[in-house]
This record gives structure tokens, C-alpha cells and sequence, in this order.
């Protein structure tokens, strides 16, 4: 079942009297599966907090439609559903931690025993149970995106969205907030996460989508979008003597270091012709794997590529 | 029955956490200051008259006649500046209200809960409402019952400026929404809410009664008349409304507070609209 579904969204951002138009999100075709978790990856200005936006009704689209849920974004009451961490939230400075987190429970529809309770599991969870009463002008940047994530959850969401949630956290903070995304998927609950932080994605996400300009550049898992297409790392049992024989249809074996050689094939049927072949010439495979990039060597590639395509787009023009 | 339960929830939430945010920004305590400052004060200065002097010539109907002129005159002298003083500051105080609530990182977060947005605009509306509305009648309350002790004399019609005072406040705090929503700043909001308060309304006023016999274009007329019934009657609302319920005489012309009440309509009816439809 998806739980975030969208088609031909796009937004288009308008200056006061017209006269600027900025494209914040084209044509995009999304859905997001429950019980997932979904990273989606951009530059800054790539159009990410627009379309989280768009999803939550904060923004309404030039074009398209979003569902959440099953619902429309304007139904405001399926918002009783969902929580939502943004990229520089504000809380009243006068509130203490307790009191931010019974304000936007109680806007949540939850109130009583059952919200005092939340307050002080999530406080608990978050470990800032000890600075419940303190004011949060008083709280460091770390703490507050941990409140910022309890102020998410306190009204135990199915689905969740959080903009750039280690922003300002120590790399401890990080992994314990990680943790409790995990543990939040384990509960079956969606988590919709926008972040320039790829180590971060890499680590959690089932899957993840590259935004650019406003446009969706690729989606899929991690492993699909980080397998380089048909090249292969060979281990062997010994080191090959690559002058002693050639592979047919020009096919290179590269050394990569000591008795591990990369070659570049165009299917796998040249594959096993390559495999064949040395095994025909004597050489002991160890291990064929297929070869990795890492998650951000293929987010600049992309970026890249994409940048350089519209250049020579606009040049042709 | 259950979604209006919620709605009014909601509505109650957002009023009460404005009423929270006066607090914390002292706007609240330094207004009741200036209250008990001037209920106390009163209470020195009643302290030192003596009233059976004054009334002691007077047989007992007479008596009651001249109490209730003094003890209107008296509240009138003290309430007529501090009213205005009062709405001058509640201007200042409330003008923030909404652009605050508008600041990116803040309006993202509560438009995310499960509250619509025409109870987020009402509610913060009724936030400031109830601000003032305590504080004049704080000021109010205390100045009747310091006056109606000191001559043992009980006008409950006195307290009726509690609502007159802060149905004017409404009128441009409507105003000030609209600005609020339409600019995000609390500062166009807050000079047009003066503008209107010290200069429109009262040489509308002025030029409608005294000087439309000194103006001879019809079209000059017209757009002076027009102008007088648009622009909200502060003017009348905090003078001669104000002064007659003081003396107990009532409301002779509901017009100002029927045209003021329906220019509210106006500005309410467009901050809900362009509220519902403005992206964040």
C-alpha cells in the first residue's frame, strides 16, 4: 500500500507581481510505500521542503496531485496521522521543553493522562527528561532537534516527515537518532526523510529518490542506484598475467591490486565469456562481485550530468 | 457535532497560547501595571474627599441626581484619557501577534497538526481579543468599584465600557490581522490601526458634522461621506458613545457601531480567506 502517493506535482513560485517565475517542482511521479523508509536526496534548493510542503497542504501545487494517506493534503484532519520535523523549526522561547511538547499535543487531538504520559516517554526516549522545565532558550541546537523529533512523534504518527533531522547533532546524537528511526520502522510506521547527509541515507533508507531542479532525477534502492551498470570486481587465486593472453571483443581486465582485477562487460552473457575464458587460460576464480559506487559519488555524477545536459539543452536553443 | 467540538477545541488552544505569548512578553503584566497603578492612585485621591460636604445641601432624590452626575463625571475624567492610552498600547502590544505566528519554521509546524486554517486565524484573533478585553476590564472594574465605594453609589452601566472599549480594539485588530497576513510585518499593520485612530476617523468625524457646510463640491461631499460610513467610527465609538454610556444615557445612534461592526466583517472575512489560500 503507498502511503505517499503523487503525480505531475508541480509547483511553480510566483514574485509579488508576476514577474519572476521559479520552477520549485516539475512533473513529479512519487510513491512511497508503507512501512518504509524513504531518503529523499538534493542540493540545496532542489525543490525537497517544497514537496514535503506540498504533501502537508502548507504550500498548495500549481499542477498535479499529492496524496497522503489516501487523502488529500487539505483535509486537515488526516493530519492527526502525521508528524513533521521542518529544516528550521521555532518554538516559542518562553515554552519549556514540556510545554512545547503538550502545545503540539494538544493540537494533535491528544490531551490528558494519555499526552502526559507521551510527553514523558518521548522526553525519555530523547533523553532531555531532565531539562523538561527548562526553558528552551536555554536548549543547544542538538537538543532542540531532538525535541523537534519528540514534538514529531507525540501523537504516534503512521506517517512522518523529517527535513534534515541531524542538522546540528554531534555524530553520537546522529546515531542515536538513526536508532530511533529504525525503531520507528520496526513499529510498521512510515518515515519520509529529506537530507543532504547521503552517509546518513545510505545507512537507513529502503529507498531513495534524487531531486534536482525541481525534477526527480532517479529513485530506487540504495543497492540499485549504487551498482555500477555491468562492471565487475574479479578475485583470483593467484595473480593473472594479462600480456600473456587477450579477451575477445576488445573486453579490458584492469588490475584494481593484487590478484583483484575490475572488467567492464555489456551483459552477462560477455560475463561468462570473460569467466570462460580464464578459466580456459588457467586462472582460479575466487569471488565476482558486482562493482559498487558509493551513494555520494553517484549523487555528483548524477547532479553533474544532469547540470551539463541542460547547459548544452540551453546551448542548442 | 464532533468536528465543531474540535474546531472550538482548536480555536480555545490557539487563544489561550496568545494569551500565553502576552505573558511572556510582558505585555500582559505591564499593562496591569499601569491598571493597578491608576486604581490605586484613584483610591489615594477618593481617600482624601469628603463626599457628605459635597452633597450634604441636597435633599435625598437630589441627592441621587447630583451623585450620579459626579460619579460619571468622575469616572469620565479618569477613563476617557486611559482608555485611549490603553488602546494606543494594545495596538502596539497585539500588532505582532500574527506575523509572529507567520515567521517561517513556526506557521510550518502548526499548519502540520490537525488544526484548519480559518481556526488558526480565529483563534489568534480571539487570543488578542481576550488580551485587552482583561486588561480594560481589569482598569475598569477596579476605577468603578474604587468610585462607587468612596460615594456608596453602584452605575453598573460604567462596566458597559468594558465592551464598547474593546469592541473598538476589535474593530482594528481586525485590521491589523489583515495586514498581518497580507505583509507578515507587524509594522504596516500597526501604523494604518494608528492612522485610523488618531487622525481618519476623528477628522471624518469632524468634516462630516462641522465642515460640510464649508464644502461646496457635491463630489467632495459624496467622497467625505463615503469615506465616513467605509473607515471604522473610532472616533465616535471612544468619544460620544463612550461618554453617554459613562452618564448612563445609552446608545442614541447605533450607526458607528453597526458600520464598524460590518468593516470588521470585512477584514475578517478577507484575512480568513487569503489565509486559507497563501502558501508558507
Amino acid at each position: 500500500m503507498n502511503v505517499i502517493e503523487t503525480s505531475g506535482l508541480t509547483k511553480v513560485y510566483t514574485s509579488s507581481f508576476g514577474k519572476k517565475k521559479v520552477e520549485a517542482l516539475i512533473d513529479l511521479n512519487l510513491s512511497v510505500s508503507h512501512g518504509t523508509i524513504f531518503g529523499l536526496l538534493g542540493p540545496n534548493g532542489a525543490g525537497k521542503t517544497t514537496l514535503v510542503k506540498l504533501l502537508l497542504g502548507i504550500n498548495f501545487p500549481t499542477a498535479g496531485n499529492a496524496k497522503i494517506l489516501n487523502e488529500e493534503p487539505d483535509n486537515y484532519l488526516i493530519k492527526s496521522r502525521v508528524g513533521y520535523l521542518p529544516e528550521n523549526h521555532k518554538y516559542p522561547s518562553y515554552l519549556t521543553g514540556g510545554e512545547v511538547l503538550n502545545f503540539y499535543g494538544r493540537l494533535s487531538g491528544i490531551d490528558g493522562i494519555e499526552l502526559s504520559r507521551k510527553i514523558d516517554e518521548l522526553l525519555e526516549l530523547m533523553q532531555l527528561r531532565k531539562w523538561k522545565k527548562t526553558k528552551i532558550k536555554a536548549y543547544s541546537k542538538g537538543m532542540m532537534q531532538r525535541l523537534g523529533l519528540a514534538q514529531a512523534m507525540i501523537n504516534d504518527p503512521e506517517l512522518i516527515f523529517l527535513d534534515e533531522p541531524t542538522d546540528g547533532v554531534d555524530p553520537i546524537g546522529r546515531k542515536e537518532i538513526r536508532d530511533i528511526l529504525l525503531q520507528l520502522k520496526e513499529k510498521n510506521k512510515t518515515i519520509f526523510l529529506n537530507s543532504h547527509l547521503l552517509s546518513e541515507v545510505e545507512l537507513i533508507t529502503d529507498r531513495v529518490g534524487i531531486l534536482n531542479k525541481g525534477k526527480l532525477l532517479r529513485e530506487g534502492t540504495v543497492r540499485e542506484l549504487t551498482e555500477k551498470a555491468e562492471e565487475y570486481k574479479i578475485s583470483a587465486a593467484g595473480e593473472i598475467d594479462l600480456s600473456a593472453f587477450r579477451l575477445h571483443d576488445g573486453i579490458l581486465l584492469t588490475k584494481l591490486s593484487e590478484n583483484s582485477y575490475s572488467v567492464k562487460v555489456k551483459s552477462v552473457g560477455e560475463l561468462n565469456s570473460v569467466i570462460d575464458q580464464l578459466r580456459q587460460n588457467g586462472v582460479l576464480i575466487k569471488e565476482i562481485l558486482p562493482q559498487k559506487t558509493t551513494l555520494e559519488e553517484m549523487f555528483i555524477n548524477l547532479i553533474r550530468e544532469s547540470e551539463s545536459a541542460e547547459i548544452s539543452g540551453k546551448e542548442k536553443i | 457535532m464532533q468536528k465543531n467540538q474540535s474546531a472550538l477545541k482548536n480555536i480555545w488552544l490557539m487563544t489561550w497560547f496568545t494569551l500565553r505569548e502576552a505573558m511572556a512578553r510582558k505585555v500582559f503584566i505591564f499593562f496591569m501595571g499601569i491598571s493597578v497603578i491608576v486604581v490605586l492612585l484613584s483610591a489615594a485621591i477618593f481617600s482624601v474627599i469628603e463626599t457628605e460636604s459635597v452633597i450634604s445641601g441636597f435633599t435625598t432624590e437630589g441627592k441621587d441626581v447630583i451623585l450620579k452626575e459626579i460619579v460619571g463625571s468622575l469616572e469620565l475624567m479618569i477613563i476617557s484619557p486611559l482608555s485611549a492610552l490603553c488602546l494606543l498600547l494594545a495596538i502596539f502590544a497585539s500588532a505582532s501577534f500574527v506575523p509572529v505566528m507567520l515567521e517561517k519554521g513556526n506557521i510550518d509546524l502548526l499548519l502540520s497538526k490537525p488544526v484548519s486554517r480559518t481556526q488558526l486565524i480565529w483563534g489568534k484573533y480571539f487570543g488578542g481579543l481576550l488580551v485587552v478585553f482583561i486588561n480594560i476590564g481589569f482598569l475598569i472594574t477596579g476605577v468603578w468599584l474604587v468610585i462607587s465605594i468612596k460615594f456608596s453609589y453602584w452605575d453598573f452601566s460604567f462596566l458597559s465600557l468594558i465592551i464598547i472599549i474593546t469592541f473598538t480594539f476589535a474593530i482594528l485588530y481586525g485590521l491589523i490581522v489583515w495586514f498581518g497576513i497580507l505583509t507578515k510585518s507587524s509594522t504596516p499593520g500597526m501604523m494604518v490601526a494608528y492612522l485610523i485612530f488618531l487622525i481618519v476617523s476623528p477628522l471624518l468625524q469632524l468634516a462630516k458634522d462641522r465642515l460640510n457646510v464649508l464644502i461646496e463640491s457635491d463630489f467632495i461631499k459624496s467622497v467625505i461621506k463615503g469615506l465616513y460610513y467605509i473607515i471604522p467610527k473610532t472616533s465616535e465609538l471612544m468619544g460620544k458613545i463612550t461618554q453617554d454610556l459613562t452618564m448612563g444615557k445609552g446608545i442614541e445612534n447605533y450607526q458607528p457601531v453597526i458600520s464598524s461592526f460590518l468593516f470588521l466583517a470585512v477584514m475578517m472575512y478577507l484575512s480568513t480567506i487569503m489565509f486559507k489560500r497563501k502558501d508558507f
